[in-house]
């Protein structure tokens, strides 16, 4: 066959040598991470996030010490102090920094304790949720059909119950349950509880996704190379719709905190005795008519600013991964 | 009906693709006839142009012959054996043989891996290869298709549009096929870098002996690059031939007017162009007899000349028209042309004279 004899200009646009060769290429995340670290909105919530971080490991290392400590360091149960209740916030010594509830325990060490608590179930229930919801919606999405209809309407059912009323529930069936040696009356069974019903969202987001790569030619190319559906699934699909997967976890991480505030409020959370902003709102609740403010003002500034930090977060975290921003 | 070569690499026969729809509720189950009926057939180390407006049904063959789509009839015999009978385990081996390239060079490359991954893909599933090996054969097939081997770590949207496109070959080529599907390899490029892209696959011909079956839309491309050229309408073949048979001396009415539709640089000639009436109907219902009679020039012209109940009346575009009764009753078979038996055609008139036959390209 002979040469196409078009006007052809000498190589030029089509093989742009001007790439730098020595340097590894951007990948997608890399460029993410990138606009994600310019952006300083993000890395403020960031840090405050991480600061929370911090307190809650504090708390935990704090926890473990008194627990092990044979009485040497009293818990935070034992640190009553009658002859200082009820007493407002002064400077006089760090732990009335935030003043002191009804039986003289430090407010402030109340909610570093609380911190501990939002953000372990943000966490736990997170980690049950967004992997179960980009499974299924991986698959439902990828194999359509049959399987597609069954996660669908497993979805749709979940969805149709207002999540509180499926939260309640579900706590009164884990009660005296015992699953794999843990105890799913107490605070395993509100992870497991929470990470069952929110991973509706991601399931959606992640179906819908798949449906549209699974369609595209890349995709088509390794049907054509011989790869089976789930080596597909496995190099192909999940890859291209993890940063939904991380993204939803950032929101999702918020709603858990705040289902798991309700339930404490509602004394269906964490065992009564253990400090958490919920059940430090629930507290407080009466005190407020006598004026004693303090309790229920530190719970809920600290609840608003993680709550606030991880909304802006993850609003910039989908801002950073969109791919529409970039021409891919 | 298998033309020239004698013993080709991909014979396709009765190929029917049809695709599922229900209409409401409870609607009755109906067809989407994307492809009803093509015969063709693939000489090895030889190029079928395969053309056709969108919708014809030509991206739709390439993709049920590589087994990407179910048929729902006909046979595909590759190399003697009938890629429809083979069990899914040998399906394997066989797509080693067979590749395919892609029209989009953005959405045929996973945004997440890197060329190398890309290009290695077919190696993993295939060859068992170490790391280091899969590293070499990569540059090599980078530097074959005319990129550096250094672009291996780089990602697919650090390229240009005709370097991706290379990377796309790459990777078809990456197996050692015997056949590739080139599904508008060039398309979505412009025009200094379709012919780079062109003059690639046909040195890779050239070296390799690779058979292609190249998908297009563009005669000008189709031209240039194959041996023999089907032409597709409403998922059927209306017209096979050898290149320059063909361009020279089509003698199918929407063969016609697709050539006249080529663009050409002399104002003289833009006259000649065959408008055809009305849109591509829908695959759901093709129209009975011949499926182009309802757009078709040469029946109209031909009626004026026939008698009373030879003729019909026939509404399209809102407007109605005579055409000849056996274009909407009896559906015409591709066969050869009087005198000329590597000329397939499917038209019940394709002998006659037609007055506008001017547009058949000059020499």
């Amino acid at each position: 066959m002979s040469q196409i004899n078009l006007t052809v200009n000498p190589p030029a646009g089509d093989s742009a040598q001007s790439l730098d060769l020595a340097s590894p290429g951007r990948s997608l995340w890399g460029d993410a991470m990138r606009r994600l670290r310019r952006d300083r909105g993000a890395m403020i919530c960031f840090a405050i996030i991480c600061f929370y971080v911090l307190l809650a490991l504090t708390a935990m290392t704090y926890e473990m010490v008194s627990e092990n400590s044979g009485g040497s360091i009293p818990t935070f149960q034992e640190t009553c102090d009658f002859a200082n209740y009820y007493k407002p916030p002064t400077t006089e010594k760090v732990k009335w920094w935030l003043g002191t509830d009804w039986s003289g325990k430090s407010v402030l060490f109340k909610t570093i304790l609380g911190a501990k608590v939002s953000l372990t179930v943000g966490l736990m229930a997170n980690l049950i949720a967004v992997p179960l919801g980009m499974l299924l919606g991986a698959i439902a999405g990828y194999f359509g059909r049959r399987i597609d209809d069954v996660i669908t309407w497993l979805y749709s059912t979940l969805s149709s119950i207002p999540g509180i009323i499926l939260l309640i529930a579900m706590k009164f069936a884990f009660k005296n349950v015992h699953f794999l040696g843990l105890d799913l009356s107490g605070i395993h069974g509100i992870y497991i509880a929470l990470g069952v019903i929110s991973w509706v969202g991601t399931c959606r987001l992640v179906r819908a996704e798949t449906m549209k790569i699974r369609e595209l030619d890349y995709v088509v190319a390794a049907r054509a190379v011989g790869r089976s559906d789930m080596a597909i699934l496995a190099r192909h699909v999940l890859p291209n719709v993890l940063h939904i997967g991380i993204i939803n976890f950032s929101l999702g991480f918020v709603g858990a905190v705040h289902a798991e505030v309700i339930l404490s409020y509602l004394g269906l959370g964490v065992d009564v005795g253990v400090p958490s902003w919920g059940t430090m709102i629930n507290g407080a609740r009466n005190d407020l008519m006598s004026g004693y403010w303090w309790e229920l003002a530190s719970s809920v500034t600290a609840m608003f600013f993680l709550v606030l930090a991880l909304n802006i977060f993850g609003d910039r975290l989908r801002d950073a991964f969109d791919p529409k921003l970039k021409n891919v | 009906m298998i033309q020239q070569s004698d013993n080709p690499i991909l014979a396709v026969k009765g190929l029917k693709t049809y695709f599922p729809i229900r209409r409401g509720l409870l609607g009755r189950r109906q067809w989407v006839r994307a492809v009803d009926g093509v015969d063709l057939a693939v000489g090895r180390g030889r190029t079928l142009g395969l053309v056709g407006e969108s919708g014809s049904g030509k991206t739709t063959v390439g993709r049920t012959i590589l087994r990407l789509l179910p048929a729902y009839a006909g046979s595909i015999v590759f190399d003697g054996r009938d890629v429809l009978a083979i069990p899914p385990g040998e399906m394997r081996a066989l797509r080693k043989r067979m590749q395919i390239i892609f029209q989009d060079p953005v959405s045929s490359l996973d945004p997440r891996m890197t060329v190398g991954d890309i290009v290695a893909e077919p190696l993993c599933v295939h060859m068992g290869m170490s790391r280091r090996q899969r590293r070499e054969r990569v540059s090599q097939l980078l530097d074959r298709v005319g990129l550096a081997a250094g672009y291996a770590t780089r990602y697919p949207h650090e390229f240009s549009g005709g370097q991706r496109q290379r990377i796309g070959i790459a990777r078809a080529l990456a197996s050692g096929p015997d056949f590739i599907v080139c599904d508008e390899p060039v398309s979505a490029l412009d025009v200094s870098v379709q012919a780079q892209i062109l003059n690639l696959l046909s040195d890779l011909q050239d070296e390799l002996g690779i058979s292609y079956l190249f998908i297009a839309h563009n005669l000008a491309v189709v031209e240039h690059f194959a041996d023999e050229v089907a032409v597709m309408y409403l998922g059927k073949i209306v017209e096979l031939a050898g290149r320059d048979d063909l361009y020279a001396k089509a003698v199918h009415p929407y063969t016609r007017s697709l050539l006249s539709a080529v663009p050409r640089p002399d104002p003289a000639r833009r006259s000649n162009w065959v408008r055809l009436s009305g849109e591509t109907p829908s695959p759901v219902n093709p129209p009975a007899g011949c499926p182009f009679h309802p757009r078709c020039p040469l029946t109209r012209q031909l009626a004026g000349g026939l008698g009373p109940n030879q003729t019909t009346q026939i509404i399209c575009d809102g407007r109605p028209a005579m055409i000849a009764v056996k274009c909407c009753t009896s559906q015409p078979v591709l066969g050869p042309l009087d005198g000329n038996p590597a000329h397939l055609h499917a038209c019940h008139f394709a002998g006659a004279n037609y007055s506008r036959s001017d547009n058949a390209r000059p020499a």
